[in-house]
Parts: structure tokens; C-alpha cells; sequence
């Protein structure tokens, strides 16, 4: 099994390296330049090939602790699943809702999603962090955050 | 040395008010942030960046080292209250220091860890003023090869010593020096690897690195521990105060380990975390009662806590005289320098000395906050270690967000990060270290630079790098570096054979 992760990654790594080298031989080159901008691509294209072959054969070093580490069970799985989903959501609404209110909206729903019942709290925090954060930048600072559907 | 002229320079910067001011936010942040669970200086220096914007170089500078050497700080403070050390720099430290909390000691731990983290910082500040302007004369001549074996030996040296497997390390490294060929080549102007997307011409910002690798990939973890019991409460810390035998027993270590931890910093690759250990395990192999250590003992804190210090003072020599980082943390810390158009290197003492020294001189006065006014209010900094975890998970998001979204107001970006954020989560799960990515993205584009001048210089004669005496050095150290973990495993497996 150990050594079926090593094959894995090694075969994972081996692809990106033939993708990243197949794109370095369309670069452009000129004449009359000694290293051009392809030599260095080319060259790390091909150490990750080779690094990712000797990894496809190598035996697996980890320690039982790092062994543990990749055992992650479903709910968590889930619940890492479901940041990321609340995650890509606030980038996608960022620029259109605001950033006090959509921040707001992050911290509220993401903790209690994660299980945290004292709502009195959350609701103090996830205002009054970023109306904080907000007035460093905006007015301290002088970058501007996205204002959104805020008359600020 | 430079001129007493210069450094009463720095000095002015630092004990300006403003100045003061800075360092004192500086290892303030930096405490709060290294104390959290798995937040380490290079995330505390990565969500500080923008707030540097429009700041004067040299005050922004001060504040940033502050954060750096507070969140080493920091890091102990979790180390002995949780078991649970913030960065792996204070790993070491929880050894000695956690069994100390269980036994009632808590405050005498934190305040062992204080005052050793004092002097640690402080004499190796002293060395740091020697050395540094050495280093820096000694490096105005180097040439583009002599620089890029320099980088060279760096990567290698932190691909070799980091923990676990040297391949996966070096493919770490590969792979983050390939995601800074993105974007424009800045010879010859071709773009490179942007996939059409006008966003990645500029090339992958490393802050969007740093802060995915780093912090959100914590946050995938802090979501597997989420229900993990946190701090209970900051009042069973016990007295602060410390013996005149507990003083006795902390100048020994403090003494040897600020020496020998600031050499270890300013060797490429070592810094803080190897410092600790050979702290903790030098200080057990010449004490008179090893089998004391593990179990509460003053000297097993003592080491390492002064060492993790000065090697933070130590890896500053390299990134200010040479401009090249020999960590993850100090690459970090580059770039923060860079954000605000200071180029670090050989020329930084002559062109900037005002930030050259008042980085330096700002190290004292950081040092004597840390102990005077962090020491003290620890038991109430500790508070943060009751914040319950989901709601912890979303300030690490959203700072990490926001840190991005601030400086290239660009959702593009963002997305980045998360995806940088699942790289690093999935590199934590295979044991592949990220310090060699981070390291190398960030040396990647210089490398490429210097290797280009040279080779431009000698028409394209590979020789040039042997030619030169410092480069010939430095690459054999290089390949030195790296073949001896292979002879290290190879005489392993015989004597298993």
C-alpha cells in the first residue's frame, strides 16, 4: 500500500513534468542569446521527470506519525469540503455583495458550520472584525476594499 | 563594522517614537499569531505585508523583524501551555517545557523561556552587528556566477536538511522553482506558462504562496482537530517568578547556545529548528544529569529557547548582506522586504543604512519588550489560546483573504490561494516540505537571472561557474550538501545489512 503512494504521486508528478516540458519547447526562442528564456524550464522540466521516476521506485520513509496524518475521516473530509465550498462562494460574491457585509457573512456561517453554538459571540465577531479590518485599510492605510451594497 | 555615523542611523530610527512604536506592534502581532496552533512567523509575516504599504521602508522593516522574533516567541509560549508548538522552531522547547506546566510550573516555564529567549536574542544581535557589514564587504564583489552557486547551495541546504525524505524535499523545491518561470520572462520578454490568462503575466504573487502553503493549509488541519480540546484557562499558570538557582542554572545553556544557535542561523538551510534541537540535544549530551531532561528540567528549556533566538538574529546576516534567504521564514521576510522596493544584499548597508541598521538596532529594544512587556501579560496573550477552534478557522481565513485581496485586488488571485491552500494541505499529508517550495519560488527568479548574466558574460561557456574560486566553493558545497544524506542512508542500510 505505502509503496502505492509513492507509484501514485511519482506518476502524478512524471505527467506534470511532460506537460510543463512540452510547453517549454513551444517557447520562442531568438538568436544570438546564449541562454534563452526556454534553458531553465527545460532543465527543471527534466529534473521533476527524473525526480519523479526515482520517487515511482523508491520505498516509502515515512514515520508511523506521518502514516496517521493521512488518514482523514469522512466527516472531516466533508467538513474541509465544506470551507472550501463556503470559501469559493466569498470569492465568487466579494466584489458584488461588499466586503464588511460578504466577510460578515464568511465568519457567521463558516463557524457555525464548524459547530460553533455560542451565536451571541459569533455574531459580535464576525461584525465587528471586519468593520475593524475595513476602517484600517480604508481609512488608515488608504486601500480601498470593495464597498459593495454598503452606502459607506 | 560601518560607520559610527550610520549606526547611530538605525539607532535613531529605532528608539524614534515611531519606531518604538512599530517594534512594540510588531512583537506584539507576532506573539498573538506564533502562539496560535500551527501558525508560524512565516504566516504572521505574510498577513502583515499589506498593512506595510505606503509605510516608510525602514519603520516597516523594524516592525516586521519584530513580528518575525515575536512569533518565535510565541511559539513557545504554545509549546509549554498545549504541547502543541505553533512552528517547528519550539518544538524542542515543548520537551522540557510542557512536563514544567504539567507539574504546576507554567508561569516558571514561560518565564525560563522569556529570559533565555532574551539573552539569546540579545548577544546574538551583538554578533549579528559584527558580521553582517563582514559578510556584506566580503560579498560586493561577488559576480553573477559566485551569486548563483551561492542560491544553489542554499536550496540544496534546505532540501537536505529539511525533515523526512531528501527526494521529496528537492521535488518540493523543483516544483516551486517551475511555478516561478509563470509569467514574463524579464530578458527577453516572452511570456512563460500563462495559459492566456492576462492575470498571470505578472507572474503568481508570493504572498498568494505563502499564505496558501502556509496558513490555509493549517486551516485543513485546525478543521480535522476542530473538536481538540483548547486552552481551558490562563489562571493556573502558577508565579512567574524564578530563584537565584533557577537564574544560575539558565546562564549556561544561554551562554553556549546563543553562539552556537546563531551560527546554525546563518547557515543556508539550518535556522531555527535545527538550532533548537542541536540545542536541546547538545545541552543533554554535556550536562552532568542527562536523565533529568524530558522531565521538566530548567537547562532542556533553557537550550533550546536561547537557540531557536539567536538563530532568528543569525539567518537575518545572510538575508541582509548577501540578499538571500536561507529558510522558508527568512524567503518570507525577502519578500517583504521587496513589497517595499528595498533590494536586500551587499549594497543595502551603503544605499539604505537607515534600514540596514535600524533593523539591527530595532532587535535590542525587541528583545526588551518581549521580556519586560509580553512576559507579563502572557496570562492574558494566553487567552487567545481559548478561542474556540471553528471560530479560529475563520479569522485564519479570513485574514489570509483579506492579505491577498488587499495587494492585488484581484479575486483571480484568490482562487490561487485556495488552490495553493489544498497543494499544501495534500504536501502535509505526503510529507513533502514546503519551506523548499516557498525557498525556491521566491530564489527561483533570481537564480534564473544570475545564471543568464553569467552565461551572457562568458558567451555561453558553462566553465565561468568553476572557473571563478568563490562559485568552485560554493558548488561543491552544494553537491556536498546533497550527497551526504545519501551517504548517510547508504551507510544506514549496511549497518541494518
Amino acid at each position: 500500500m505505502t509503496r502505492n503512494v509513492n507509484r501514485i504521486i511519482g506518476l502524478i508528478l512524471a505527467l506534470l513534468a511532460t506537460g510543463y516540458l512540452l510547453l517549454s519547447y513551444q517557447l520562442p526562442t531568438y538568436d544570438y542569446i546564449p541562454v534563452d528564456a526556454d534553458v531553465i524550464p527545460k532543465a527543471l522540466g527534466w529534473l521533476l521527470l527524473i525526480l519523479s521516476v526515482a520517487l515511482f521506485f523508491s520505498k516509502d520513509q515515512d514515520s508511523e506519525e506521518q502514516k496517521a496524518k493521512r488518514h482523514v475521516a469522512k466527516k472531516d473530509v466533508k467538513a474541509m469540503a465544506g470551507v472550501f465550498g463556503i470559501t469559493l462562494i466569498y470569492i465568487m460574491l466579494l466584489e458584488v455583495v461588499g466586503f464588511i457585509v460578504m466577510t460578515s457573512i464568511f465568519v457567521f456561517f463558516c463557524s457555525l458550520f464548524l459547530g460553533y453554538r455560542q451565536h451571541v459571540v459569533n455574531a459580535i465577531v464576525s461584525i465587528s472584525f471586519p468593520i475593524f479590518i475595513y476602517s484600517i485599510f480604508v481609512f488608515l492605510l488608504n486601500i480601498n476594499l470593495p464597498q459593495g451594497i454598503l452606502p459607506l | 563594522m560601518g560607520s559610527l555615523e550610520e549606526i547611530l542611523t538605525g539607532f535613531q530610527v529605532a528608539i524614534s517614537l515611531e519606531g518604538i512604536m512599530f517594534v512594540l506592534l510588531g512583537v506584539f502581532v507576532g506573539t498573538f499569531i506564533g502562539m496560535l496552533p500551527g501558525l508560524g512567523p512565516i504566516t504572521a509575516i505574510a498577513i502583515m505585508i499589506p498593512i506595510t504599504y505606503g509605510m516608510d521602508p525602514a519603520l516597516a522593516l523594524v516592525m516586521m523583524a519584530g513580528v518575525y522574533y515575536g512569533a518565535v516567541f510565541g511559539g513557545s509560549t504554545s509549546s509549554i501551555l498545549l504541547n502543541a508548538p505553533g512552528i517547528s522552531g519550539t518544538v524542542a522547547s515543548s520537551f522540557d517545557g510542557y512536563p514544567m506546566a504539567q507539574n504546576g510550573q507554567a508561569g516558571k516555564a514561560l518565564a525560563i523561556a522569556a529570559i533565555s529567549s532574551f539573552i539569546g536574542g540579545t548577544i546574538s544581535v551583538v554578533l549579528l552587528m559584527a558580521f553582517a557589514p563582514m559578510l556584506s564587504s566580503v560579498a560586493v564583489s561577488f559576480g553573477p556566477p559566485a551569486y548563483f552557486a551561492l542560491m544553489l547551495l542554499g536550496l540544496t541546504a534546505i532540501a537536505s536538511l529539511s525533515e523526512g525524505s531528501t527526494l521529496k524535499a528537492l521535488i518540493s523545491a523543483v516544483v516551486g522553482f517551475m511555478v516561478a518561470t509563470i509569467g514574463i520572462d524579464p530578458q527577453t520578454g516572452t511570456a512563460r506558462f500563462d495559459f492566456g490568462v492576462p492575470r498571470l503575466l505578472d507572474g503568481i504573487d508570493f504572498l498568494v504562496i505563502a499564505l496558501g502553503l502556509f496558513a490555509i493549509s493549517e486551516v485543513g488541519y485546525l478543521v480535522i482537530n476542530r473538536f481538540k480540546a483548547s486552552f481551558a484557562s490562563a489562571k493556573e499558570l502558577g508565579s512567574l517568578k524564578l530563584s537565584k538557582q533557577d537564574l544560575k542554572d539558565i546562564s549556561g545553556p544561554a551562554g553556549r547556545q546563543s553562539i552556537l544557535g546563531f551560527i546554525l542561523g546563518i547557515l543556508p538551510g539550518a535556522g531555527a529548528t535545527i538550532a533548537s534541537f542541536i540545542g536541546y540535544i547538545s545541552e543533554k549530551r554535556i550536562s552532568k544529569n542527562p536523565e533529568k531532561f524530558g522531565k521538566g528540567y530548567i537547562k532542556g528549556l533553557a537550550g533550546p529557547e536561547t537557540a531557536n533566538n539567536a538563530a532568528t538574529s543569525g539567518s537575518f546576516v545572510p538575508l541582509l548582506s548577501l540578499g538571500i534567504p536561507g529558510s522558508g521564514t527568512t524567503a518570507v521576510m525577502l519578500g517583504a522586504f521587496l513589497v517595499l522596493g528595498i533590494q536586500p544584499g551587499p549594497m543595502l548597508m551603503g544605499d539604505h543604512p537607515d534600514v540596514f541598521w535600524g533593523v539591527i538596532a530595532s532587535m535590542y529594544i525587541g528583545n526588551i519588550f518581549l521580556l519586560v512587556l509580553n512576559l507579563p501579560l502572557i496570562p492574558y496573550i494566553a487567552r487567545v489560546l481559548t478561542t474556540p477552534r471553528p471560530l479560529l478557522i475563520s479569522l485564519v481565513m479570513m485574514f489570509s483573504l483579506i492579505g491577498v485581496y488587499s495587494i492585488s485586488f484581484s479575486t483571480f488571485d484568490l482562487y490561487l490561494l485556495l488552490g495553493f491552500g489544498v497543494l499544501g494541505f495534500l504536501m502535509r499529508m505526503f510529507a513533502f516540505p514546503a519551506p523548499p517550495f516557498i525557498l525556491a519560488f521566491i530564489l527561483g527568479g533570481m537564480m534564473e537571472q544570475s545564471f543568464r548574466q553569467a552565461m551572457t558574460s562568458s558567451q555561453g561557456n558553462l566553465s565561468v561557474f568553476f572557473t571563478n574560486n568563490i562559485s568552485l566553493a560554493l558548488i561543491i558545497l552544494s553537491v556536498l550538501s546533497f550527497a551526504f544524506p545519501i551517504i548517510q542512508s547508504m551507510r544506514q542500510k549496511k549497518k541494518q545489512a
